[in-house]
């Protein structure tokens, strides 16, 4: 009988239980898609964030800024990193799907930065040369002051942000047929460490292996490296912003992790990974 | 001491043998290695050559490849079931296949587009767009379009499979018919700022339904048929407003003409339009419209959209037999000759008509979630805003006494309505004020459920309601503005002195790739 008891009580517990966990708040998931320029900086205020706020999970990937605004207007993705800003056409879908116009949050600031080979002689180019490199009209290193060798270029894959930015803003032409597409700065700076005569470009967060070079507005100009000093005085003649869109304003868990990340906080991660804050 | 010699013996003996057994051997395996590297280079060199082959075959699609990348295939569907409760709808409950079109865009090279899209509803393929656009790439600003696309204007462009409720308002059909038009159009759209210009000129006769003395349209294939061209603006700026939304303005203009295909034109109030006596004379397509799109972030997306217009909007008559110019008489007097023409003008069947019109709607749309939308529209067109609502029906100079304005005499009965003092002939006016002079205000209510990006379903009430309209005849209680229908074989008639119940229940599916 008092096992019976005991038994029934058990059952009690085990169904009071059951029904207090069902009723737990189960994690926020957050979910971040987007540019791979921003995807180091993206991981990392996910990492931090999730260990002072376990309620939320936030799962980040890349794909670029034109893959990460098509899960935008698909509903694919809570937020999307852009390193560009959205087209108006873009905007038109979010207007006709959503009733909206979508909201622009910039994160952070990036100087879009030009790797050359550790062994390259050359140290600093315009801003006309490099539209010259990229898109096709200067073919060697000699006609920038470098040795007698064919330039070997690596860029990114159209559906990158980085891509739309340097070719509207620095080549302003089509890119030379002859330049290599790779996903993401990784793999760019990972292709020019390795030839002695290649060129690339990317986010300023990645360097390791290859040499930044220094740029300058126009021929007498003068040249300088992107840092945050040259970018905060308008020195540095190829910066942007890094975006985060939403659909709508933000609320509730996603509000808190967006206004973490403009916090001191979170722009202080901005530095430490290579970019630049945006206060 | 022999034994040792004998085991010396034995190895001395064994040993050479051994060793050259085993150089024989050694021998033997390097020529075996010897082969296995031949073998290994035969292979490797195969392998190499297969690989080239192969990176060959992979160039040779990447080529194919990138060429199809070039082009986009997209499209949609719309399957609908309606439930019509006008009594003059028969079957009033039906499926249909409101919209099965594949849009094809080349871009061979960057900034120049083909653009070709055609509508498969049953038993009919029509094309709906069918031109090229070339882009400015150096400035990004602008770009021309040719060929056939949407004339410039909101809800024009606003594509069908986007648009919240199932039909575009009132009046954006009856002014637009068909949305698009033949011709060629300038757009100005800097990077970076919210401005759009677009300047566009047309055939002007696309979409129109014009007939000819028996009734026939003489416009089924849209070419032109007239000189006059008609023109077309529209001017657009967007305003963001913070983080909670933006506001779009903006204003568009038609100026245009089309051949009266009549000897007579009459002013929008039915009387006889006296500066338009000529031959070969044009009606006037002269509208503005002035639009507004706000978009507020209330829990979610939330837009008020709306436009109104108003203008003058010419409709072309046919005549039963052509006109004669001809020098009747001529006499020669002091050197001088003097010709007498008279002018032969025939009585028109049917005259073109001038409307002055106004109409105007408003979208109230509320996103609720990722999924859920609702849609309020009320819109209104008054087709002749000339005639009150009492006048339509009843002919602005009727029979009796005959009246003289400005050298033209009005006389006789419902059908004369002057004489042409110019050339001397009757002008008839065999047009009467009608159905096509009643205003209507709509309301549409719809509910759409967005399963995924690809496909949603609206569920939609539409509910017209006509002005009451014509003079009731206190003894029968009739209205003087009727139309007739008949539905299995039964007559009957619609008064427009009531508000006519032509509700529709829409409830419709789409697929969009």
């Amino acid at each position: 009988m008092k096992n019976f008891k005991k038994a029934k009580l058990s059952l009690g517990l085990l169904i009071v239980a059951m029904i207090g966990f069902a009723f737990m708040p189960a994690p926020t998931k957050i979910t971040v898609k987007g540019s791979d320029t921003m995807v180091i900086l993206a991981q990392k205020w996910a990492e931090v964030y999730m260990k002072s706020h376990q309620d939320v999970i936030i799962q980040v990937t890349g794909g670029g800024s034109g893959t990460g605004i098509s899960a935008l207007i698909n509903g694919a993705t809570d937020i999307c990193n852009s390193s560009r800003p959205m087209k108006s056409s873009e905007i038109d879908k979010l207007k006709e799907r959503y009733a909206s116009m979508g909201v622009e949050i910039p994160c952070a600031k990036d100087g879009i930065t030009i790797f050359l080979n550790e062994s390259n002689p050359v140290s600093e180019l315009s801003v006309k040369q490099l539209a010259g490199i990229f898109s096709g009209k200067i073919r060697n290193w000699k006609e920038v002051g470098g040795p007698d060798q064919d330039i070997k270029l690596y860029g990114r894959e159209n559906s990158s942000g980085t891509y739309v930015f340097f070719k509207d803003n620095v080549v302003k032409a089509d890119y030379a047929a002859s330049c290599q597409t790779l996903p993401g700065t990784a793999a760019v700076v990972n292709a020019v460490s390795k030839d002695k005569f290649g060129i690339g470009y990317g986010g300023a967060a990645y360097a390791a292996g290859v040499k930044h070079c220094k740029v300058k507005k126009d021929d007498k100009g003068v040249a300088y490296f992107a840092t945050a000093e040259t970018i905060a005085k308008g020195q540095y003649p190829i910066t942007r912003y890094l975006y985060m869109y939403l659909r709508n304003r933000p609320t509730g868990q996603t509000k808190a992790y967006i206004d973490w990340i403009l916090s001191p906080e979170g722009q202080k991660l901005v530095t430490d990974i290579g970019y630049f804050p945006v206060k | 001491m022999k034994k040792i010699t004998r085991i010396l013996l034995t190895f001395g003996l064994i040993l050479p043998i051994l060793i050259v057994s085993t150089k024989t051997m050694a021998q033997k395996e390097v020529d075996v290695m010897k082969k296995e590297q031949d073998t290994i280079k035969e292979n490797v060199s195969t392998l190499r050559d297969k690989i080239n082959g192969v990176e060959e075959r992979i160039a040779t699609a990447e080529a194919d490849l990138s060429k199809l990348t070039k082009i986009k295939l997209s499209g949609y569907i719309q399957a609908q079931w309606q439930h019509l409760e006008a009594a003059s709808a028969y079957p009033d409950n039906l499926f249909m296949i409101r919209r099965a079109r594949i849009k094809f865009t080349y871009e061979p090279v960057q900034g120049v587009v083909f653009v070709l899209q055609p509508d498969f509803t049953p038993g009919n393929i029509t094309v709906k767009d069918a031109y090229l656009q070339l882009n400015d790439r150096w400035l990004k600003t602008f770009s021309i379009t040719a060929g056939k696309f949407n004339r410039p204007n909101y809800e024009v462009e606003y594509s069908s499979s986007n648009r919240e409720v199932p039909e575009r308002s009132r009046v954006i059909r009856a002014i637009y018919p068909d949305e698009r038009a033949t011709g060629a159009k300038l757009e100005i759209a800097p990077p970076r700022v919210p401005l759009k210009i677009q300047l566009a000129v047309f055939n002007g006769n696309d979409g129109l339904t014009i007939p000819d003395a028996s009734g026939v349209n003489i416009n089924p294939t849209n070419s032109d048929f007239d000189n006059h061209k008609d023109f077309m603006g529209r001017v657009t700026y967007t305003f963001k407003l913070g983080s909670v939304g933006g506001l779009s303005i903006g204003a568009h203009g038609y100026y245009g003409a089309i051949k009266a295909n009549s000897l007579d034109v009459l002013n929008s109030d039915y009387t006889y339009n006296k500066t338009n006596d000529n031959i070969g004379k044009l009606v006037k397509k002269n509208w503005v419209g002035f639009e507004a799109q706000l978009y507020f972030d209330f829990l979610g997306g939330l837009a008020l959209k709306g436009e109104y217009i108003f203008g003058v909007n010419g409709t072309p008559g046919y005549t039963s037999s052509s006109t004669v110019v001809s020098p009747m008489t001529s006499t020669l007097k002091n050197d001088t000759l003097t010709l007498t023409t008279l002018t032969t003008k025939t009585t028109a069947s049917r005259p073109a008509i001038e409307k002055n019109f106004m109409g105007y709607y408003v979208y109230l749309i509320k996103n609720i979630g990722k999924r859920n939308q609702v849609a309020v529209r009320y819109d209104y067109y008054n087709p002749n805003t000339k005639l009150s609502a009492d006048q339509i029906g009843t002919n602005k100079w009727d029979g009796g006494s005959s009246k003289t304005v400005n050298n033209i005499t009005y006389a006789g009965t419902d059908a004369v309505i002057a004489t042409n003092a110019q050339s001397k002939t009757v002008v008839t006016n065999n047009l009467k004020s009608g159905t096509g002079d009643i205003a209507y205000g709509t309301w549409t209510f719809a509910y759409t459920y967005f399963f995924d990006d690809n496909i949603k379903i609206m569920l939609a009430y539409e509910i017209p309601m006509n002005t009451k309209s014509g003079i009731v005849d206190e003894k029968t209680g009739l209205g003087n503005v009727t139309s007739n229908y008949t539905v299995n074989g039964v007559a009957s008639s619609y008064d427009y002195s009531n508000v006519i119940k032509q509700n529709t229940l829409t409830l419709r599916l789409q697929v969009k790739f």
